[in-house]
């Protein structure tokens, strides 16, 4: 697979990205990062601001690239994109569609219980994909950075 | 809806199959497959002498001891393994595939309708573990049992003195989950009780 055949798919629009455009997501991503820490809200809303700077990165990445998640399916097609945009590894990919996944459970279900611990695990990942978007778009994309 | 395993085993055959297929490459004592079936001795022999005369579980006799294990060579071998998988054997399946996290784990335990029996097509398998495992290791772990169980596992992990916390504290969700059904796949109720006492001998007191 590759973004190509996800664009035969339909699951990707063509999308012509911006600096502004990436400074933009970045910013988003860099606020998310910082309220994930604020302990005076509970574990899901920092959970949920954690998982949102990844998903926020993994849209900028998939923006550089070209393209855009189609409307179906829109978070779980950008989260995954990470491997083909950023090159990121298969088992950080897997934990990030993991906080997904418990990111609805957690919104929509009574059950899915997040620990601390939990939503230390994902801020550490959305953290090093901050500074792995950053290094891979000055070294892929100088014009969008 | 009713569920899938009530329809098709007695509960005494659901919990012998469950275990026997649940883990079918191991062989199980009776006094085990008794113990496991939470049912009278009598009960579990007729299940297992139906089973047997059947060739779906092999009988096994080692001096005075006697095992039993799946017939890995019936035809309805994988069949039925899979049908167990995903409805009476879920709890096996669960506890295989946290093996390896074990020493890390005080207590695991299925909780909402799978602890209930009460799945139904669309129902998550919930898991809660209590230990210093990392939330990431027990969903890496819990992956494949997915596709095995044909159902989404959707693990929680807390250390004991964040469990504690939220129990203490009222959380709606922690306090509901203490009183519904549980069904073990690490520890027991024994060794949870020692996991909220613990700590609360630790933690003073919020109450003044």
């Amino acid at each position: 697979m590759s973004l190509q055949a996800w664009l035969a798919n339909q699951w990707l629009t063509s999308h012509r990205s911006s600096r502004d455009e990436v400074r933009a997501l970045l910013a988003v991503a860099d606020r998310d990062l910082h309220d994930a820490t604020v302990h005076e809200v509970s574990v899901d809303a920092r959970h949920h601001f954690a998982y949102n700077a990844a998903l926020q990165l993994a849209h900028a990445a998939l923006a550089a690239s070209g393209y855009r998640a189609a409307r179906d399916g829109h978070h779980v097609r950008t989260i995954n994109s990470l491997r083909f945009t950023v090159g990121l590894d298969a088992q950080s990919v897997r934990r990030l569609d993991t906080a997904r996944k418990r990111r609805n459970h957690a919104e929509y279900d009574a059950a899915g219980l997040i620990s601390e611990a939990e939503v230390e695990e994902v801020l550490g990942l959305a953290r090093a994909l901050r500074q792995r978007v950053e290094e891979w778009l000055r070294a892929e994309h100088p014009g969008l950075w | 809806m009713g569920t899938i395993e009530a329809a098709l085993f007695s509960k005494t055959r659901a919990a012998v199959l469950g275990l026997l297929f649940g883990r079918s490459d191991e062989r199980f004592h009776l006094r085990a497959i008794v113990r496991a079936a939470g049912a009278g001795m009598g009960s579990v022999q007729r299940e297992l002498k139906t089973l047997d005369a059947a060739g779906l579980v092999d009988r096994i006799a080692e001096g005075r001891q006697v095992y039993y294990r799946a017939n890995a060579r019936s035809p309805v071998f994988g069949e039925l393994r899979a049908l167990v998988a995903k409805t009476v054997g879920m709890g096996s399946v669960i506890r295989t595939a946290l093996e390896p996290l074990a020493e890390r784990i005080r207590v695991a335990f299925i909780y909402g309708s799978g602890a209930r029996g009460e799945l139904t097509a669309g129902s998550d398998v919930d898991v809660l573990v209590i230990g210093s495992v990392a939330f990431g290791d027990v969903a890496e772990a819990l992956h494949d049992t997915q596709e095995r169980l044909g159902r989404e596992v959707n693990p929680s992990v807390f250390t004991p003195a964040e469990w504690v916390h939220r129990v203490r504290g009222g959380d709606h969700l922690a306090s509901a989950l203490m009183r519904g059904e549980r069904l073990f796949v690490i520890g027991d109720e024994h060794e949870l009780a020692g996991v909220v006492g613990e700590s609360v001998v630790d933690e003073p007191s919020q109450q003044s």
